[in-house]
C-alpha cells in the first residue's frame, strides 16, 4: 500500500510541469554553482602553491644575518584550501588566509575575501551549500505543502478513508514520494562533486568518506523538512494556508533564527575590537620579561637566577649568549601572555557556539550548517585550529633562532651573523586539519540536536496522522 | 465605490484579525531589530570614547614624562619610549582616528561588522598593511546581523506576500467573485483598489510602528530628515511589492499558484540576483592575490633594507627641507628606516592601488546593474542612510591613510633636524577629524516609484483586455 501511493505520488509529482520547471531550475543552478566553485577552487590553490614556494625562498636566501634580525624579518604562513570547501565554502570568505610569523608577536590571519569586496558580498554567494540549505527546503515545499491538503479540496480525502489503508501507511507513501526526487537530486550533486574533486590536479586531503557523512547530513536536513512540511499539510485545511505556514517555518529556520542568533552570542559574549585586544596585550607584555630589555627589574631577576644555576659571577662567564638566552625568555614569555589572550577569545568563541546550539532548538538549519562547515574543514573551528598551528611553529622558530645566537656568540656579540645556509635547516610549516573522526566528535551535539530533530519530526508526523 | 471598498475592506480586515496581526508583529521585528542595531551603535560610541580617554590618560604619562626630563630628573621608562625622541612620540602616542556612528547608524549593520571603527596609525607603520578589518567571529559575519534593514528588505515583502497572494483568488475560490461580476467596477479597477487599500493600511501600521519603536528604544539624536528618507525609501518598496502582488493577482490564477509565483520572485530578487551579480562582478574584476601581494611587498623590503645608506642620502637629497636646521648630522636607525619606508611605500603605492581600483571597479559596476534587483537598491541605500556602505568605509580608509601621512611628516621634521620633541610642541600635534561623505544620492526613491508606477500601469492596461467571463471561468 505505501509503495502504491509512493507510486501514484511520484507520477502525478513528474506529471506537473511547474516541478519539472522548478527540478531543471534548481538543477542548473547547482551546475553554475559547482563550476564557479571549482574554478574559484583551483585558481586560489594555484595562487597558494606560488605564495608558500616564493615565500620559502625569500626566507632561504636572506643571507648572513643575525638570527634575532631574522627573527623579526618573518615569515608567513598561509592557509591552504581544502578540497571540500567546493560543496561548503563556510566562513572562509570572512577569515583571513595569511599569518605573519615575527619575534615578539603573535598576528592574526590577514586579508579576508570579504573585505575586498563590495556590500553587495554580504547578501552571500550562488554556492553549493547556498542552494543545498536555502533553495532544496524551498523545493521541498514546494512539492509537498499541498500533498494532502489537495485530498481535501478535490474531496478526494473522504473517498480515502473509505479504503481500507491505514493512515500511516498512506503518510508514508506521500512522504516517500517527496523523499525519493529530492533523494535523487541531491545524490547526483555530492556524486558530481566527488568526480569533479577527485579528477583535480592536487586533490590533497579529499576523502569519498567525508563527502558521503556530509551527504547524509544534508539527508537528515532534507528529511526533517518533509517532516514539517508533511505536518503542515495533514494540519492546515487550505493549500494557501499550508504553503504560507511551511514558508514561515522557512524563513524562521534559515534567515532569521541565525540571524538572531548572531545579534544575541555578541552581545551576550561579544568580542574586545581590535586596538582594544592589542592595547591589553601590550599592558600584560608591560609588567613582563622584555627580550629587548636588559635594565628591566624582570630581566635582573633572571640574570641573577642563571648566574646562580652555573655557579658563575658573570654573565660573561656564561657557556652561552646570554643576550639570546634572555631573548628567548622573553619570547616564551610574551607567547604566554598571546596564549592568555587568545584563549580568552576562544573561550568567548565557544560560548558564542552554546547560543547557536540553544537556538537549534527552533532552527534544524543551524546544527546542519555547522556540521557541514566542520567536515569541508571550512568552519570557525578549524581557522582557530590552524591559527594555533602556525603560532606554535612561530614559537619553534623563534626557538630555533634564539638557539642558534645563544649557542655560537658570546654575550654582548650582537654583530655574530649565522651563515647564509644555516636558514634552510628550519623545518617547513606543515598544517593538517582534523580527521573527520576528530570533527565528528568534536561535533558530537550538533549530531544529537539534528539526530533528535528528525525522530521527534517523525515521530510528530505518523502519531497525528490518525486525526487527519 | 471607493468609499464602499474602503470601509468593506477595513472592516474585513479588523474581523480577519490582520491588522491587530501585522502590527504585532512589525511591532516584534521592527523593535527587535531597532533594539540590536541600538546596540552595536551604543557599543561602537563606548569603544571610541574608551580609547579617546586611554589617548588622554597616556597623554598625560607624557607630559609628565617630558616634564620630568626637562628638568634634568631620571625617569624609569626604557630608554627608547621615552617622550623626547619624536619617534616615541609617533610610536608609542598615537592619536585615536575615529568613525563616529551617523544619527543613523541603527537602521543597517551594512559593513559595520566587518570594518572597523577606530585605528591608531603610527610612524613607523606601513600604512598599505594596516588592517581595517575588525575582530569578530566570521560566524557572525557569515549569518549577518538581524537589522532594521533586514526586516525591511527580505522580510516586508514576505509580510506583503502573505498580505496580498489570494486577494482575487480567495473570492474565486469562496465563490463570491461571481457576486462581484455584477458590480458595477471592472475587475482589474477593483483589484487595483483593494490592493491600494492594503498598501495604504499596511503603511499607516508599518509608519507608526517605526515610530513607535525608535521612541521606545530611544534613539537619540532623532531627526526627522533622515527618518523621513528612511520611511519614503520603506514604503516605496512596500509599493513595488505591492505591485507584483498586484501583477500577479491579476494573471496568474489560483492562491496557492499566486503565492508560488511570488516567493519565486522573492527568491529571484532578494536571494539569487546580489549573489549572482556579486559573483560576476569579482569574476569580471578580480582582486589580485593578498597573498602574491605580500611575497612583492618582502622582495621590495628586503631590497630596501639592502641599500639603507644609498636611500637615506637620496632621500635627503630629495628631501632638504626636512633637515633645515640640523647641525649634528646625527643618523640613527631611524633616519635610515624611515627614509626606506618612504620608498618601499612609493614603489608599493601602484600595487596597492591595483586593489582599490577593482574595488572601485566592482563598485560601480554593481551601482549600474543593482536596479535589476530593487532588493539591492534598498539595501545599499539603507547602508548609505546609515552610513555603513562599503562607500563610507572607503572614505574612512582614505582619510585614516591621510591621517597616517599628516602624522609622519609632522615627525619626520624633528627626526631629521635631530630636534627632541618638548612639551611646547605638543598642542601641535596633528588631530583627526572624520569628514562624512557627501556625495549621498537622492534618486533611489524616485526611480524606485517610477518602477512601480510603469508596473501598475502596465497591469491596468492589460486588465482592460482581460475578459471578465475569462476571469470567472
Amino acid at each position: 500500500m505505501i509503495l502504491k501511493t509512493f507510486f501514484k505520488e511520484s507520477k502525478e509529482v513528474w506529471r506537473d510541469g511547474r516541478v519539472r520547471i522548478a527540478f531543471a531550475i534548481v538543477l542548473s543552478l547547482l551546475g553554475i554553482a559547482i563550476w564557479i566553485s571549482a574554478r574559484q577552487y583551483q585558481n586560489i590553490n594555484e595562487q597558494h602553491q606560488m605564495a608558500e614556494t616564493t615565500e620559502r625562498a625569500i626566507w632561504d636566501n636572506q643571507g648572513e644575518k643575525n638570527p634575532h634580525s631574522a627573527a623579526h624579518y618573518g615569515t608567513y604562513a598561509f592557509k591552504p584550501k581544502y578540497p571540500l570547501s567546493l560543496v561548503d565554502q563556510g566562513v572562509d570568505k570572512y577569515v583571513g588566509t595569511s599569518i605573519f610569523l615575527e619575534a615578539h608577536k603573535r598576528n592574526e590571519a590577514q586579508f579576508s575575501a570579504a573585505a575586498d569586496q563590495t556590500g553587495l558580498a554580504r547578501f552571500g554567494d550562488l554556492t553549493p551549500d547556498f542552494i543545498l540549505l536555502f533553495i532544496v527546503p524551498l523545493l521541498i515545499i514546494l512539492l509537498g505543502y499541498n500533498s494532502f491538503t489537495k485530498e481535501r479540496e478535490m474531496g478526494t480525502l473522504t473517498l480515502l478513508k473509505s479504503q481500507g489503508i491505514s493512515s500511516w501507511k498512506w503518510v508514508m507513501g506521500k512522504w516517500m514520494a517527496l523523499f525519493f526526487p529530492i533523494f535523487v537530486l541531491s545524490a547526483i550533486l555530492f556524486l558530481i562533486a566527488g568526480f569533479i574533486l577527485s579528477n583535480l590536479q592536487d586533490f590533497g586531503v579529499f576523502n569519498w568518506s567525508s563527502l558521503f557523512t556530509m551527504f547524509w547530513i544534508y539527508t537528515g536536513y532534507y528529511i526533517i523538512f518533509i517532516n514539517i512540511v508533511l505536518f503542515i499539510s495533514t494540519r492546515v485545511k487550505k493549500s494557501g494556508i499550508a504553503l504560507v505556514l511551511s514558508l514561515s517555518v522557512w524563513i524562521l529556520a534559515c534567515l532569521a533564527a541565525p540571524k538572531a542568533a548572531s545579534n544575541i552570542a555578541e552581545t551576550k559574549y561579544p568580542y574586545p575590537t581590535r586596538q582594544e585586544f592589542a592595547a591589553n596585550v601590550l599592558k600584560d607584555k608591560q609588567g613582563g620579561l622584555d627580550g629587548h630589555n636588559p635594565w628591566s627589574k624582570e630581566s635582573k631577576l633572571l640574570e641573577q637566577k642563571v648566574l646562580a644555576e652555573h655557579g658563575v659571577d658573570s654573565i660573561h662567564k656564561l657557556p652561552f649568549n646570554f643576550d639570546a638566552y634572555r631573548m628567548q625568555k622573553g619570547e616564551e614569555h610574551e607567547a604566554e601572555i598571546y596564549f592568555k589572550h587568545y584563549n580568552h577569545l576562544k573561550e568567548q568563541f565557544t560560548r558564542q557556539s552554546n547560543v547557536y546550539r540553544g537556538l537549534a532548538v527552533v532552527s534544524p538549519y543551524l546544527p546542519t550548517r555547522f556540521l557541514s562547515m566542520a567536515i569541508a574543514h571550512t568552519d570557525y573551528a578549524t581557522h582557530w585550529d590552524f591559527a594555533d598551528a602556525a603560532e606554535n611553529y612561530r614559537i619553534a622558530t623563534q626557538k630555533f633562532l634564539n638557539d642558534n645566537f645563544a649557542e655560537n656568540s658570546s654575550y654582548g656579540e650582537w654583530a655574530y651573523r649565522a651563515d647564509a645556509d644555516f636558514w634552510k635547516e628550519l623545518p617547513d610549516f606543515n598544517y593538517d586539519p582534523p580527521e573527520l573522526r576528530t570533527i565528528l566528535t568534536n561535533n558530537a551535539s550538533s549530531l544529537w540536536i539534528l539526530g533528535t530533530w528528525m525522530v521527534v519530526s517523525f515521530s510528530i508526523l505518523l502519531l497525528t496522522s490518525k486525526t487527519i | 465605490m471607493l468609499r464602499y471598498n474602503f470601509i468593506y475592506e477595513l472592516r474585513l480586515l479588523l474581523r480577519s484579525r490582520w491588522i491587530q496581526l501585522l502590527s504585532l508583529l512589525l511591532l516584534v521585528l521592527f523593535g527587535f531589530s531597532t533594539f540590536n542595531g541600538e546596540q552595536k551603535v551604543q557599543k561602537r560610541r563606548s569603544d571610541i570614547a574608551a580609547a579617546k580617554q586611554e589617548v588622554q590618560e597616556s597623554d598625560q604619562a607624557m607630559i609628565k614624562l617630558l616634564d620630568s626630563v626637562e628638568r634634568g630628573m631620571e625617569v624609569s621608562v626604557p630608554y627608547w619610549t621615552i617622550p623626547t625622541s619624536p619617534m616615541a612620540v609617533g610610536n608609542y602616542y598615537p592619536r585615536v582616528a575615529a568613525m563616529e556612528p551617523q544619527p543613523m547608524s541603527f537602521v543597517s549593520t551594512g559593513q559595520a561588522d566587518l570594518f572597523t571603527h577606530y585605528m591608531k596609525p603610527t610612524v613607523s607603520g606601513d600604512d598599505f598593511t594596516l588592517n581595517f578589518t575588525e575582530m569578530s567571529s566570521p560566524v557572525q559575519l557569515l549569518f549577518g546581523s538581524f537589522d532594521l534593514a533586514f526586516v525591511i528588505v527580505y522580510l516586508l515583502p514576505l509580510l506583503i506576500i502573505a498580505f496580498t497572494y489570494n486577494v482575487l483568488s480567495s473570492e474565486k475560490e469562496q465563490g463570491s467573485l461571481r457576486l462581484l461580476a455584477s458590480q458595477p467596477i471592472s475587475i482589474g479597477k477593483w483589484v487595483f483598489q483593494k490592493l491600494i487599500l492594503r498598501f495604504f493600511w499596511l503603511s499607516v501600521l508599518a509608519t507608526f510602528s517605526l515610530l513607535a519603536t525608535i521612541f521606545l528604544v530611544g534613539i537619540g539624536p532623532f531627526q526627522w530628515g533622515a527618518f523621513l528618507s528612511l520611511l519614503a525609501l520603506t514604503l516605496s518598496y512596500m509599493l513595488f511589492w505591492f505591485a507584483l502582488a498586484f501583477l500577479v493577482n491579476l494573471f496568474v490564477g489560483s492562491s496557492a499558484k499566486n503565492a508560488v509565483s511570488l516567493i519565486g520572485l522573492w527568491v529571484l530578487f532578494v536571494l539569487l540576483t546580489p549573489s549572482v551579480l556579486n559573483q560576476l562582478g569579482s569574476k569580471l574584476y578580480p582582486m589580485p592575490s593578498r597573498t602574491l601581494m605580500i611575497n612583492k611587498m618582502r622582495e621590495r623590503k628586503a631590497a630596501a633594507t639592502e641599500r639603507q645608506d644609498e636611500i637615506l642620502d637620496n632621500f635627503l637629497r630629495d628631501h632638504p627641507e626636512y633637515a633645515i636646521n640640523d647641525s649634528t648630522q646625527t643618523r640613527s636607525f631611524y633616519h635610515r628606516y624611515m627614509a626606506s619606508q618612504e620608498v618601499v611605500k612609493e614603489e608599493l603605492q601602484p600595487i596597492v592601488n591595483e586593489y582599490e581600483k577593482q574595488l572601485q571597479k566592482q563598485q560601480t559596476w554593481s551601482k549600474q546593474l543593482q536596479w535589476i534587483s530593487p532588493a539591492i537598491v534598498v539595501q545599499e541605500s539603507l547602508n548609505q542612510l546609515a552610513g555603513t556602505s562599503t562607500d563610507d568605509y572607503e572614505n574612512y580608509r582614505g582619510q585614516v591613510m591621510g591621517f597616517a601621512e599628516v602624522w609622519r611628516e609632522h615627525f619626520m621634521s624633528f627626526l631629521y633636524n635631530n630636534q627632541n620633541f618638548s612639551q611646547a610642541d605638543y598642542p601641535g600635534l596633528p588631530q583627526f577629524h572624520f569628514e562624512q561623505r557627501k556625495d549621498k544620492s537622492v534618486l533611489t526613491v524616485p526611480i524606485l516609484l517610477l518602477m512601480t508606477i510603469v508596473m501598475l500601469c502596465c497591469g491596468l492596461l492589460a486588465s482592460k483586455s482581460l475578459k471578465t467571463g475569462k476571469v470567472l471561468s
